[in-house]
């Protein structure tokens, strides 16, 4: 950009000089922009050291016409903290050992139990290609991979859109599968398998992977000249290892709540690696709608889902942008979340009761609400764009009814989740 | 959840019946940049909530390319 629009300046000056008229503005204009560049730079943080992630997101888009198009976009993360492994706190101190079943960590009496050896890297990179198909209709099509230590993802998705009524409806259908594949630390834990001690690995197993196929369906509607509504179908189909490998539950006395002993010879108390279902189906319904002010612009979206492992979950989010000059904007964001648990569900298992087939205690499958609270800020220049974004997100679970036996009654068993979110933005064209 | 479900529902009918055409000369204020999705806070926003609660899609595809603690 630094290099072209001088030389396009002076092509118009020159021009304009010898044809002895005035600098017209259209010249300048013209010179439509090759690559359009977004970047991202977020933090995440999440409070009591837990997790936290510091990510860059670059896109580039390359446009040739109004309806073909090339998108690129390279994402880096950054994770660092601990993470609830599932365990509850216990009166004792508690000894773990780590996923890779090389070393031990211990919990001191009465504190959540964090697993602290979570490290790592993750790369994403997607590109995608637009193009028209006939007057009225558009397809897209493109590829997404991420690589992570532990953990590899390759996807591809096609996509299919069709204007009706002067453009006023759009009609779309879209198709994704992926596969991805796990290579755990330690190796995948065998389900329900007790925790071994240091050195013995004959609750793990190898490697496993997962299918996940997604189906979309939506209409977008333009309901006057200054509203739009789009609504969305979109049905997702997962089959394969869908446990989180680092995720455990304690089996503790159903009187006084204190954990039992694990495998003999082993030292431990006894926590079962959890047990998901192989496969999963979703099904969501989103709705979102965009209006227009004179200066202003909100958008309010919806978002129900429902599942096969008895979780339904329903989502608002509502954002104003407040065009404060023509260079300057604000953007109040809110969002409220609620899911009930899965039915495999278990904060704890109680000794003596038979085993369940599915059960897991990781907090994201607990009945749990959420809300995030932000704005973003932007600010235009002659150059590009910056924004800054500040949020704040809560998520409290509940997680004790019927299991508050004992210990375990005086402990908060799921704690609250905080998190501060920031991050920085910058687009620019070439 | 289930009133919840239903008013889903109606909100969607009521809307689908409030259409009206808007000519190609009157998307002026639907062509505003900030009319538009930013496609980086939907990203960045499905992966955070993605890694902490138990849905995921909806607006786009629900996917899943990271093993997310």
């Amino acid at each position: 950009m630094q290099l072209k629009k001088p030389i396009g300046g002076s092509l118009a000056a020159a021009t304009c000089g010898l044809l002895g008229a005035l600098p017209a503005a259209p010249v300048v204009a013209q010179e439509a922009p090759r690559w359009e560049i977004d970047s991202s730079l977020l933090y995440y943080g999440e409070d009591g050291e837990r997790v936290t992630d510091v990510s860059l997101m670059v896109s580039a888009r390359r446009a040739f016409d109004e309806d073909r198009a090339l998108d690129l976009t390279l994402t880096v993360d950054s994770l660092t903290g601990a993470t609830p492994s599932g365990a509850v706190p216990a009166s004792t101190v508690q000894t773990f050992t780590t996923p890779s079943g090389k070393d031990s960590y211990t919990v001191a009496a009465g504190d959540a139990p964090l697993d602290d050896s979570f490290l790592d890297t993750r790369v994403a990179l997607s590109a995608h290609w637009r193009a028209p198909l006939g007057e009225s209709m558009r397809w897209s099509a493109g590829f997404s991979a991420s690589s992570e230590y532990d953990y590899l993802h390759l996807g591809v998705d096609g996509r299919l859109e069709r204007d009706f009524n002067l453009k006023n409806t759009t009609a779309y259908v879209g198709v994704a599968y992926s596969q991805d594949d796990m290579d755990p630390v330690g190796g995948a834990p065998i389900p329900l398998a007790p925790m071994r001690e240091v050195g013995n690995l004959s609750s793990k197993a190898g490697n496993d992977s997962k299918d996940l196929t997604d189906v979309l369906v939506g209409v977008t509607q333009v309901l006057s000249r200054r509203s739009l509504l789009e609504v969305s179908y979109s049905y997702g189909s997962s089959d394969g290892y869908l446990n989180d490998p680092y995720k455990f539950l304690s089996v503790v006395d159903p009187v006084s709540g204190a954990p039992v002993p694990g495998p003999a010879g082993s030292g431990l108390d006894l926590y079962v690696y959890e047990s998901r279902p192989d496969s999963r189906t979703k099904q969501s319904l989103f709705a979102e709608w965009r209006h227009a002010f004179d200066r202003d612009s909100m958008a309010v979206n919806f978002r129900y889902m429902t599942d096969d492992w008895g979780i339904e979950s329903a989502t608002v989010e509502a954002r104003y942008r407040w065009n404060i000059s023509d260079r300057s904007w604000l953007e109040p964001q809110l969002r409220w979340y609620t899911q009930d648990a899965a039915d495999f569900y278990r904060t704890v298992l109680f000794e003596g009761e038979a085993l369940p087939r599915h059960a897991s205690a990781d907090y994201r499958l607990a009945d749990l609400d959420a809300w995030t609270v932000g704005a973003k800020y932007g600010h235009r220049t002659d150059h590009g764009e910056f924004s800054v974004r500040l949020g704040y997100y809560r998520q409290e679970a509940d997680a004790t009814a019927g299991v508050a036996v004992g210990d375990l009654a005086g402990f908060d068993l799921v704690p609250p989740l905080t998190a501060v979110i920031v991050q920085f933005g910058y687009k620019f064209q070439l | 959840m289930t009133a919840l479900r239903n008013l889903v529902f109606l909100v969607f009918a009521a809307t689908a019946a409030a259409c009206t055409t808007v000519q190609p000369w009157e998307r002026d204020l639907q062509a505003r940049a900030d009319m538009q999705p930013d496609a980086h806070d939907a990203a960045i926003d499905d992966h955070i909530y993605f890694s902490k609660e138990a849905s995921s899609g909806g607006r786009g595809f629900a996917g899943g390319g990271c093993g997310c603690n």
